[in-house]
């Protein structure tokens, strides 16, 4: 199937429940997508990979190239990609019980490493696809099959957590404001380094948090100009400011610890790699 | 038969004071007489204390293992001293610290720490004592003795090369004769096994290394780290080692031959991306180097207890490539050999071996010709080709395509269809089954063309090895008169059949590194073998080949 002659939308069946954020999300990356072709990042180039849950049908509803990761490793998927080729632009889809939870460490130290890639966190509060159980961010008392009586772990704020690990560019989006989502998402394409998109994701079955989000959530005009004003940015609980809310380019893995060379691209041929074993080989001779 | 020709030098002392350096010197040493050698490095888990020691056996013939009679000891501490006394060969001669150590009518003292405390490193420099000594004995002149400082000892050069000076003519004048050793034809490299399966895939053109810490494949890491540039292999070392596995199948996406490496624990965590690459169809090639196990066991040691794991790697059915080489140079050629299996099926292999091999260093020469036409080339798409990722195909192998791409490729790790897409449709579902034992079955069709199994020497005896036991079983049997036939399956995984069932009514013997004598159980299971006589040896230690000859002789009688 050629890229250019079909749509960024797939024919794979949707099977979200009506009403789910991920339409939103969606339609936003659909945008994105779009919006960045025209700035010059072709299909071609740009990889995506997802997690398993609810989230990661996405990888199937988009006609872009990649790999359907397991859960939780969707993040550390696209490094791969991104290590191998560097003129590539990688993109993941994760969830909250995925990235937040099951792949928190790698997330973690994806921001810490500044490898340049891009994160999209379908963040519903629950783990839906297997049936609504309570997740990393599931507030407490959440009650679901795994925790009748309600969940008594505090929820973790994820970005809290990836600000203080160096993080250099946080976003939070909605999908009940699209046009909004689809510019954050292309801003976060194109930052040179660790990206984040955190998507405030109602669930429709297990956790609907429409009301709640139209109420709070806010835009925010600018990012935070400090680390430390972010932080406090995302402890809000009384008003959800979503947009960049914090902006800052720092030099990426891949060109520190492999300087202007492409793993793929740059080959030795096989001469030039039997002198460099032989020379290596008359060293210990 | 008693082969008096090889020559054992041993030394040991604390973690730190260079013990194993002065093994790699000794070796060193050797070589500058042409002499063959191997060197067994025996070091605890910890960083200052402890007791280690560095063995090296030398002869001018191909020597493939370390002896544990040791014809030179040189003792650094008293503890080394009392743990090697048992291990000095009738005529050898044993040196240890006067200062640590009771004045002795047996060896030779000498004032080691007196020696050492005019020195600014004194714990440090001890080790260099071991070669002076062994120059000395051997009867090397000293300006020889300098060039080999130097070049071994070349951080604080100065004081190294005042210390051993002072050492060797200590013991020009303790000692009655210097020994004479005869000198050989060998002008080889000296390599261990992981930096020889390391060159082997880089000459392979391997594109990137990620590992995670773990002995011993640790060293696999710090190799290609030294040398990115040089090899031109992007070296990783993530957070942890599901992070190892997961990147590497990214990595595939685009292109990039990449190989990661750790030792059972760390595979252990690899294995739900064993399984993904499997699915997914992603070439990622495992360097798994056994200790002892179970869990933390016995860390810097040496056992051949990951058989079964490595065999049965992965839930769910799909292709995986299991190999293992039976010495430095095999881990040269494998390396790359098995590069080019797992490209060809776009599936995992697990290269395996054990610290026995990953750690040893022994002389060898190698030939870096690889123009033999081995029929193992990736099979790309053409560029105007209706891309499907997952296409059925005859041999069950889809062409490949990388992006960037005006294609649409999709890697799944769910069951798809022949685009990517998941799927859950049961005629699919059978057919990608079917497609992944197609590839299985082609895989078989090009091993039978392959050298899948080592034969080495001829009788009426048979004896199964695999791995560094190989190496073990091949010195054995240099030290007894019995004629026999070393049989070593080099691929374990698909097992060649084809090559062994012919052993099926013989009285085999098996040896092995284990307790529960897994390789035994794999030639009952796959080939109807039924061993005689199953050797295992499970403390942690090599065998030494003496006394495995006795066993050999034992079973065979």
């Amino acid at each position: 199937m050629k890229l250019d002659e079909s749509e960024v939308e797939s024919e794979v069946e949707n099977t979200w429940c009506i009403g789910c954020g991920n339409f939103g999300l969606l339609n936003s990356v659909k945008n994105a997508v779009k919006k960045l072709e025209d700035e010059g990042v072709g299909k071609d180039r740009l990889l995506i990979s997802a997690g398993i849950g609810c989230h990661g049908k996405i990888f199937d509803y988009l006609n872009l190239s990649g790999l359907y990761s397991l859960h939780g490793r969707e993040s550390v998927t696209i490094q791969g990609m991104k290590f191998a080729n560097p003129n590539l632009k990688v993109m993941a889809f994760g969830g909250d019980g995925d990235a937040y939870g099951e792949g928190l460490a790698h997330l973690i130290f994806a921001a810490k490493r500044n490898a340049d890639i891009t994160m999209i966190i379908h963040n519903n509060g629950n783990y839906a696809l297997t049936t609504g159980q309570k997740s990393p961010t599931s507030v407490q008392g959440f009650k679901g099959p795994s925790s009748p009586e309600g969940s008594v772990d505090e929820p973790i704020n994820p970005l809290k957590v990836l600000l203080s690990s160096d993080a250099g560019f946080i976003a939070r989006g909605y999908p009940g404001k699209m046009q909004h989502l689809t510019e954050v998402i292309v801003e976060a394409v194109d930052h040179q380094g660790f990206s984040l998109v955190d998507v405030l994701q109602p669930c429709v079955t297990f956790n609907d948090t429409y009301e709640k989000y139209n109420e709070l959530v806010e835009v925010l005009d600018e990012p935070a100009e400090t680390r430390k004003e972010a932080v406090e940015l995302v402890e809000k609980e009384e008003r959800l400011p979503i947009g960049v809310l914090y902006k800052e380019k720092m030099p990426v893995f891949n060109e520190r610890i492999y300087p202007e060379k492409n793993p793929v691209e740059d080959r030795m041929d096989e001469k030039e790699r039997f002198e460099a074993v032989k020379k290596i080989l008359d060293e210990k001779r | 038969m008693e082969d008096e020709d090889v020559f054992t030098y041993m030394v040991g002392g604390k973690a730190g004071e260079g013990v194993k350096k002065a093994g790699t010197a000794a070796t060193d040493l050797f070589l500058d007489l042409g002499r063959e050698s191997f060197q067994m490095n025996d070091y605890q888990s910890l960083i200052r204390g402890g007791h280690n020691f560095s063995v090296v056996s030398t002869s001018i013939r191909e020597v493939y293992s370390h002896h544990m009679e040791a014809d030179l000891i040189v003792n650094l501490d008293e503890r080394s001293r009392k743990i090697h006394e048992e291990h000095l060969a009738e005529e050898g001669l044993m040196f240890y610290n006067l200062d640590d150590s009771e004045e002795r009518d047996e060896g030779l003292g000498l004032p080691l720490d007196e020696m050492a405390k005019e020195y600014s490193k004194p714990d440090l420099i001890k080790g260099v004592a071991g070669i002076a000594v062994l120059a000395a004995y051997t009867g090397m002149d000293q300006k020889d003795l300098e060039d080999l400082i130097e070049k071994e000892y070349s951080r604080g050069v100065e004081e190294n090369l005042s210390f051993a000076k002072e050492v060797y003519k200590e013991v020009e004048e303790k000692i009655d004769e210097t020994i004479n050793l005869e000198k050989g034809k060998t002008d080889s490299t000296v390599l261990t096994g992981n930096e020889s399966l390391s060159l082997g895939a880089a000459a392979g053109g391997l594109d990137m290394y990620i590992g995670y810490p773990m002995t011993p494949a640790s060293s696999i890491l710090h190799f290609f780290a030294a040398h990115k540039d040089d090899l031109r292999v992007m070296p990783i070392h993530p957070e942890n080692e599901i992070a190892v596995a997961n990147m590497a199948v990214g990595a595939t996406v685009p292109g990039a031959r990449v190989m990661v490496g750790s030792s059972g624990g760390g595979l252990a965590l690899m294995e739900e991306t064993i399984s993904l690459a499997g699915m997914t169809e992603a070439p990622v090639l495992f360097v798994l180097s056994s200790r002892p196990g179970p869990s933390t066991g016995v860390p810097t040691y040496t056992e051949q207890g990951d058989l079964s794991f490595a065999l049965n790697q992965g839930h769910g059915e799909f292709p995986l490539i299991v190999a293992s080489p039976g010495s430095v140079k095999e881990a040269f050629f494998l390396s790359k050999e098995m590069l080019d299996l797992v490209w060809k099926y776009q599936t995992p292999g697990i290269f395996l071996t054990e610290k026995h091999l990953s750690e040893s260093a022994k002389t060898l020469d190698l030939d870096l010709d690889f123009s033999d036409e081995d029929g193992l080339e990736t099979k790309m798409a053409d560029e105007d080709d209706d891309y499907k990722r997952y296409e059925k195909t005859e041999d069950g192998i889809s062409p490949l395509k990388f992006p960037p791409s005006k294609d649409l490729i999709k890697w799944n790790s769910y069951e798809h269809d022949e685009l990517g897409y998941t799927t859950e449709d049961a005629e699919t579902v059978k057919n990608m089954h079917d497609k992944r034992r197609e590839k299985n079955e082609t895989l078989i069709l090009d091993l039978k063309d392959m050298n899948t199994v080592n034969e080495f020497g001829e009788g009426d005896a048979v004896i199964f090895t695999f791995g560094s036991t190989t190496l073990s079983v091949r010195e054995a049997l240099k030290f007894t008169d019995i004629e026999a036939k070393v049989v070593q399956p080099v691929f374990l995984k698909p097992f060649p059949i084809w090559e062994l069932e012919r052993y099926m009514d013989e009285e085999v013997i098996v040896v092995e590194q284990n307790s529960t004598g897994q390789l035994a159980k794999l030639l009952r299971e796959k080939c109807g073998i039924k061993p005689k006589t199953v050797i295992r040896k499970y403390d942690g230690r090599p065998f030494g080949p003496r006394k495995l000859a006795e066993k050999l002789e034992g079973a065979i009688e």
